[in-house]
């Protein structure tokens, strides 16, 4: 964590401490030896003909290093990987993004990420599921299914020749986000796994974790009944503008909200002490203050951030042991 | 400010209804307030203030000066606030003008009162050397490094913590000057008063959203407010100071209850505002 500013009284201060010692204890024992920072040398065999990736350059006949961070080698491939570095993205990464424009046949949206990326009109499934292409009529109705600003759910389909990041939302469980609340973290700290969607079945939330740092936790909605919906929305349109607010003005209740509040704090906790964001990590952190019974505004209170670093100290030496 | 979808807008405002809002907070909560003094060490007294993702720096510059001819027994005080570029890419070059000029004129009326120098928060008549002749000009200015709402009660919270920070250098008039001459001064360097900031108000800003008024509004929620009232009440339950903002008109009965409320978050607000500078200003003598 960069410049941590909660105030912690004496105790906290001694336990925070500690646990922290704790975690880079653990963890110093893996990849000590292969930090480089700028204009280090790196050690190569230079008999097996090394091939220099990003971050190395060629100087005096050695490999020395332009970036800081970890040295990684495949094969004869040797690069530095930094620690911090902007979201790159990768075919198959699962992204939560904004609408920023409606384009003729496309929707651009911001996803952290030096340009923007682009969702085409082609790659989304039609509202009523039925299998047909879409229609100049379709495209005149882009705006009803996404409109500016809306937040979106989807997958990333890979760069096209012109160097554009193109976006797929074929499979029901990508598209609009509504209900929630959106985070926003740093993106080094979101690892890509297998499982991105969370739905918690007892809170009754929806967990998204995008690859690019954005974190949609939000009201619990059926894939199915998006559909259903829509449809309904769309008939209402023709009749009156008022009913149709009324459903959009759909109310969480108070507890759904609770769940929601409690999961966007644990993130929010977990991002500013600099702990990798996984779906486990995240329950986990949940189920302490649920079973502690911390009130959900002290979750962003130093007792707290002091027990999820002692926590997350536990969970890493747990994890060594086992291996 | 990024834009809010309709989705995220229903939810913001459904959360204030409720009384819940997306971190949890009650809607007469405050953020955790941070407070750091002495960052900048060749000003007399400074202060930085983190509220949330809010983050503000004031610094306190004292001067030798001479008093108006209206007030000849009170020193002076200017507030100056300048919006940095890094807080917003709206704020580079003059586009943040608008809103320093702004908020220093807000706090210049929380603070110092009327133009009359009546029911100043700041008392002007202790930094008066030489009546009618010297006098001590307080210049503070205030950064914003970063915004995320609630500006101006950030502001006015570091600038209390940077006057409680201020030393005031003493200073020795030379006996016997007479009549018009300017009087002989000998400003010490190693002698400092303390400015005496138990009278400085907190400012509390009460946003309007929908039905209901909340405290310390993070920039989403301000996107969604339809009027703001700040308010500036010192430790005796005293309002030295008030300010509207907003497009939506408020009923006179509105404002009298959203006045009320304020005094009654100030009095938890001035009691964690003290603990954290001296908090604070132990961590800064380590």
């Amino acid at each position: 964590m960069r410049g941590l500013q909660i105030s912690l009284n004496q105790t906290q201060k001694i336990r925070f401490d500690r646990a922290l010692e704790k975690i880079e204890s653990l963890s110093s024992k893996s990849n000590s030896n292969a930090t480089v920072t700028v204009a280090d040398s790196i050690p190569v065999n230079f008999e097996d003909g090394v091939l220099k990736g990003h971050g190395t350059s060629e100087r005096d006949g050695e490999v020395v290093a332009t970036l800081c961070g970890v040295v990684e080698r495949v094969n004869k491939l040797v690069y530095v990987r930094t620690l911090r570095a902007r979201y790159k993205p990768e075919t198959g990464d699962i992204i939560v993004g904004r609408v920023i424009e409606i384009a003729p046949k496309r929707w651009r949206l911001e996803i952290n990420y030096s340009q923007d990326a682009v969702l085409m009109l082609s790659s989304m499934n039609l509202p009523d599921g039925v299998q047909r292409r879409w229609t100049a009529v379709d495209e005149l109705n882009m705006r009803s299914i996404f409109e500016e600003n809306d937040i979106v759910c989807a997958e990333v389909r890979g760069f096209q020749h012109d160097g554009s990041l193109h976006l797929q939302a074929r499979s029901q469980k990508y598209g609009k986000l509504e209900r929630g609340q959106l985070l926003t973290v740093p993106p080094y700290l979101v690892k890509r796994r297998k499982q991105h969607f969370l739905q918690l079945e007892k809170y009754g939330i929806d967990l998204v974790l995008g690859c690019n740092g954005f974190i949609w936790v939000g009201e619990h909605v059926e894939a199915m009944d998006n559909i259903v919906k829509d449809l309904v929305s769309k008939s209402e349109q023709q009749s009156s503008v008022t009913t149709l607010n009324e459903q959009k003005h759909h109310q969480s209740p108070l507890e759904t909200r609770q769940n929601i509040c409690r999961t966007a704090n644990a993130v929010r906790v977990l991002s500013a002490l600099g702990f990798n964001i996984s779906i486990e990590v995240i329950t986990q952190t949940v189920e302490l203050s649920s079973s502690l019974n911390i009130d959900i505004h002290d979750m962003l209170g130093a007792e707290f951030y002091v027990l999820v670093a002692e926590a997350e100290a536990e969970r890493r030496s747990l994890l060594t042991k086992k291996k | 400010m990024v834009g809010l979808s309709l989705g995220e807008k229903h939810f913001i405002q459904g959360g204030i209804a409720q009384d819940l809002r997306s971190d949890a907070r009650k809607r007469l909560t405050y953020r955790p307030i941070y407070v750091e003094t002495g960052v900048i060490p060749q000003a007399n007294g400074s202060a930085a203030v983190k509220m949330g993702a809010t983050e503000v720096i004031a610094s306190v510059k004292a001067e030798l000066g001479k008093p108006t001819s209206l007030h000849p027994d009170k020193g002076k005080v200017a507030i100056f606030v300048d919006c940095s570029p890094t807080a917003a890419p709206a704020f580079e070059g003059r586009g943040g003008e608008e809103l320093s000029a702004e908020l220093s004129t807000s706090l210049q009326q929380c603070l110092l009162g009327g133009k009359s120098g009546a029911g100043a928060g700041i008392d002007l008549s202790s930094l008066s050397v030489v009546e009618g002749k010297i006098c001590w000009d307080l210049y503070i200015d205030c950064l914003v490094v970063s915004t995320d709402g609630n500006l101006l009660d950030a502001l006015g919270a570091a600038i209390k913590a940077a006057l409680s920070n201020t030393g005031i250098p003493r200073v020795q008039v030379a006996a016997g000057a007479t009549g018009d001459e300017q009087p002989e001064v000998d400003i010490s360097d190693e002698e400092f008063l303390q400015f005496d900031t138990s009278g400085v108000p907190v400012i509390i800003t009460l946003t309007q959203v929908g039905k209901h008024y909340i405290v310390d509004a993070t920039a989403e929620e301000e996107s969604q407010m339809s009027s703001a009232i700040s308010v500036s009440v010192n430790r005796h339950g005293r309002i030295c100071g008030m300010t509207k903002r907003g497009g939506a008109g408020l009923d006179p009965s509105v404002i009298l209850d959203m006045i009320s409320v304020a005094k009654f978050v100030s009095e938890q607000l001035i009691i964690k505002l003290d603990s954290e500078i001296s908090a604070a200003e132990a961590r800064e003598e380590e």
